[in-house]
């Protein structure tokens, strides 16, 4: 590991000046879990400044208004966990943080570590981007806020600007009458990185015919998104395994058509098409 | 508050203290033989920078025991024969501590998620599991 420079602001003020000050050498560390194994590579373009966030207890803690929810990043995936909030209003987040690394990762890394890292295999990102989330950037000149489904480009890189700093991410509760779910396919139970996975929520009315479907696969595009088409096809439909089946062939084919044939497609088209197909069986 | 350092928390207790409990592993998150309890959590003590546990209580293995006196534990796996070569011994133990302080009656399910981020290569994990399965036994019988 290089030396480097340590910093740990206390206010968010504090963090955005520093971020300023100190330009592209700085990093900013939450729980540490990707930051610090990048810094133990110890190429030449690791961080010459780390400015260490973890102090900041205004980004801390989970908090509910009438209709919505608000994460603070720096909230771990442990505490996320144990809410009753999430548990009641985003089951399927619950789910997801519940599957990531170990009970040592889950103590330390952040929901707003996962988001801002980027990886294509990010837990929480699928389960957010079905919720309709919105995250909170902030900077020293300013503010703003960015869709989900729209902050990411492709792996690891964000339409983040430099100098900005991750302060909320809030999304509107499910409806008590909403089912959800999330799946991951990793190659062990523990301490495996998602090689897929699949963010599902279904609404059935009165009659149970669906009013509303939300898929979000992820690890497999090259971005996550709902995939509209095979959300189209249960709509309006009351769900049986065939039109499970179907809307999974339709993300998979989505997939295909983004990523082209490749040497993992032949095990990528089925696995994907089951993994959805459960994941909106799992919605009951 | 600036600094300048490069060291985590396990390479600064090794060389500075000389306590040598805590083992070092992939020093990537893995394999749990890093594993400290910082304000009585498992973390894997390899990710955590060394000023980050100014004014935080810090458990190690060292801690465990009451002087002489091996924590229940500690006997516990001594009587199942849980301790092989012993490197992964010290994470171990203190991912059982967290759970068992947490989930006084853990059932195996919630005992194998406990010691899911530490990597036996010796053990095969039944003797670890029996072992913490059966301090529980021993503490609810007192
Ligand atoms: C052994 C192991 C297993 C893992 N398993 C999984 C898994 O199963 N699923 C999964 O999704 N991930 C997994 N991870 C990855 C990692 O634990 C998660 O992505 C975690 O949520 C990262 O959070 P952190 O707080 O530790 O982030 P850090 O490492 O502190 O930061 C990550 C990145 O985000 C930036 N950042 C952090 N907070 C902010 C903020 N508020 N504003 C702006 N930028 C910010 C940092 O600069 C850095 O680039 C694993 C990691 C390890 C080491
Ligand atoms: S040495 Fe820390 S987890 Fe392996
Ligand atoms: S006893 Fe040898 S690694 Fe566990």
């Amino acid at each position: 590991m290089k030396p480097f420079e340590y910093y740990s602001p206390q206010s968010v003020a504090e963090a955005c000046a520093l971020l300023a000050q100190l330009g592209s050498g700085a990093k900013i560390l939450a729980g540490g879990t990707d930051v610090l194994v990048e810094l133990r590579k110890s190429a030449d373009d690791v961080a010459s400044s780390i400015i260490d966030i973890t102090g900041i207890s205004s980004l801390k803690g989970i908090e509910e208004s009438s209709n919505t929810i608000v994460i603070k990043p720096l909230t771990t995936h442990t505490e996320i966990l144990r809410s009753a909030l999430v548990g009641t209003y985003a089951p399927l987040l619950k789910t997801a943080v519940a599957g990531i690394g170990s009970p040592q990762i889950r103590n330390r890394g952040t929901i707003g570590g996962n988001i801002m890292n980027a990886a294509a295999c990010a837990d929480t990102v699928p389960p957010l981007i079905a919720l309709g989330a919105r995250i909170r950037l902030q900077s020293s000149t300013g503010d703003r806020t960015v869709a989900l489904s729209e902050f990411f480009t492709k792996p690891y890189i964000t339409v983040a600007q430099r100098g900005e700093l991750l302060v909320e991410i809030r999304f509107p509760k499910l409806p008590s009458d909403a089912r959800s779910s999330f799946m991951k396919l990793g190659r062990r139970n523990a301490l495996s990185i998602s090689r897929l996975s699949v963010a599902a929520i279904l609404t059935r009315d009165q009659s149970g015919v669906l009013t509303d479907a939300r898929i979000v696969p992820g690890a497999s595009l090259p971005t996550w998104h709902r995939v509209s088409e095979a959300e189209n096809l249960l709509i309006g439909h009351k769900p049986t395994r065939e039109l499970f089946v179907e809307a999974g062939k339709k993300v998979s084919d989505i997939m295909i058509s983004f990523t082209g044939r490749r040497w993992s497609t032949e095990y990528k088209e089925p696995v994907i098409a089951v993994l959805v197909r459960r994941a909106l069986e799992e919605c009951h | 508050m600036k600094f300048v350092l490069i060291r985590t928390i396990i390479n600064g207790r090794q060389y500075d203290l000389e306590v040598t409990g805590t083992k070092r592993g992939c020093e990537i998150g893995e394999c749990g033989a890093c594993t400290v309890l910082m304000n009585g959590q498992a973390v894997n003590s390899c990710l955590v920078l060394a000023p980050q546990i100014d004014n935080q209580e810090i458990l190690t293995i060292e801690g465990l025991a009451d002087g002489e006196k091996l924590h229940p534990l500690q006997e516990s796996f001594l009587d199942h024969d849980a301790v092989h070569c012993g490197f992964c011994t010290p994470g171990m133990l203190m991912s059982a501590k967290d759970l068992l302080d947490h989930t006084p009656d853990p059932s195996e399910h919630e005992i194998r998620t406990a010691i899911s981020g530490n990597l036996c290569r010796c053990s095969g994990y039944q003797q670890i599991v029996d072992a913490i399965k059966e301090v529980e036994g021993v503490s609810r019988e007192q």
